[in-house]
């Protein structure tokens, strides 16, 4: 396996939940082979640039904030827009609507893979564990289906079976926020795992693998 | 709300206070990252009321989320 970077700022809310629950894939990552872990204020431009020239890495996991058009890293720098151009690469953007304009953008430009949402990426979260993110059981059912496509690249399938598995973890969890046995909070929630779940798209070459 | 421009004001405003009950409802032992922000029920009944681009966002989901569930979208398999 090429080798995997991983960006996962943390300077807010949100990011230091993304950047906790990146953990998971880092340590995949660590064993099948080289990883470049982007992690807090190491998540630039700069840097991200710096290493896909020099180690050309087969998969790019990116996490933060994003629109339409571009994807942010610590303080919101942008890493990736218009002017980027990442041939040869499989990319899973943890980030909101990157895969209506942006994504369609880097697979013309040559992008092997690149699976994100057409939608804002929603999570569910308990105010009370915002410091223990890890801890955080409603957010667990938002993001261990998102850690699935990375992991499931990450152990050599296709990008097919990446998306199919994540989108399927999402639903087992949907079914179980809307059953008799779930929480109040769950089965509030579920309406926004269910945006995520019509939202995940994989746009290029579905039968790639890293 | 596929056919936004063909629905009228009166139903617009129906629906919004559709979502602002059902947002009403929410836990406040629940919060949402929407994109970059992080929303508890006090900010997202602001969102909406106000109908800026994060309510609108919001109105989109619930709707979205009420026509899949009466039409039964969301009892097939993913």
């Amino acid at each position: 396996m090429r080798s995997v970077l991983i960006t996962r700022p943390q300077h807010d809310e949100i990011n230091r939940y993304f950047h906790a629950w990146s953990e998971e894939v880092v340590d995949m990552a660590r064993l099948r082979g080289s990883v470049y872990d982007l992690s807090g204020p190491k998540a630039i431009r700069k840097n991200l640039d710096s290493y896909i020239q020099s180690k050309n890495p087969a998969f790019l996991f990116l996490n933060g904030h994003g629109n339409s058009k571009n994807i942010a890293g610590h303080d919101n720098d942008i890493l990736v827009d218009y002017r980027s151009s990442l041939p040869d690469t499989v990319m899973y953007a943890r980030s909101c609507d990157a895969a209506q304009v942006l994504g369609p953008g880097l697979v013309e430009k040559g992008t092997k893979v690149f699976i994100g949402y057409t939608r804002k990426f929603i999570c569910g979260y308990t105010p009370d564990k915002t410091w223990r993110p890890l801890e955080d059981a409603m957010a667990k059912l938002f993001l261990e289906p998102s850690n699935l496509v990375a992991t499931t690249l990450i152990k050599g399938n296709t990008a097919q079976e990446a998306h199919g598995r994540s989108r399927a973890a999402m639903y087992k969890n949907f079914r179980k926020m809307i059953s008799s046995t779930a929480t109040f909070e769950e089965r509030y929630a579920a309406r926004w795992m269910w945006s995520n779940l019509n939202s995940q798209v994989l746009l290029g070459d579905s039968s790639i693998s890293i | 709300m596929n056919n936004e421009l063909e629905i009228s004001t009166e139903l617009k405003e129906q629906l919004k206070q559709l979502v602002l009950e059902r947002i009403g409802v929410m836990p406040n032992t629940l919060s949402i990252a929407v994109g970059s922000e992080a929303l508890n029920k006090q900010d997202m009944l602001r969102h909406v009321q106000d109908e800026d681009e994060t309510g609108k966002q919001i109105i989109e989901m619930e709707l979205s989320f009420l026509r899949d569930l009466a039409s039964g979208a969301i009892y097939a398999n993913a």
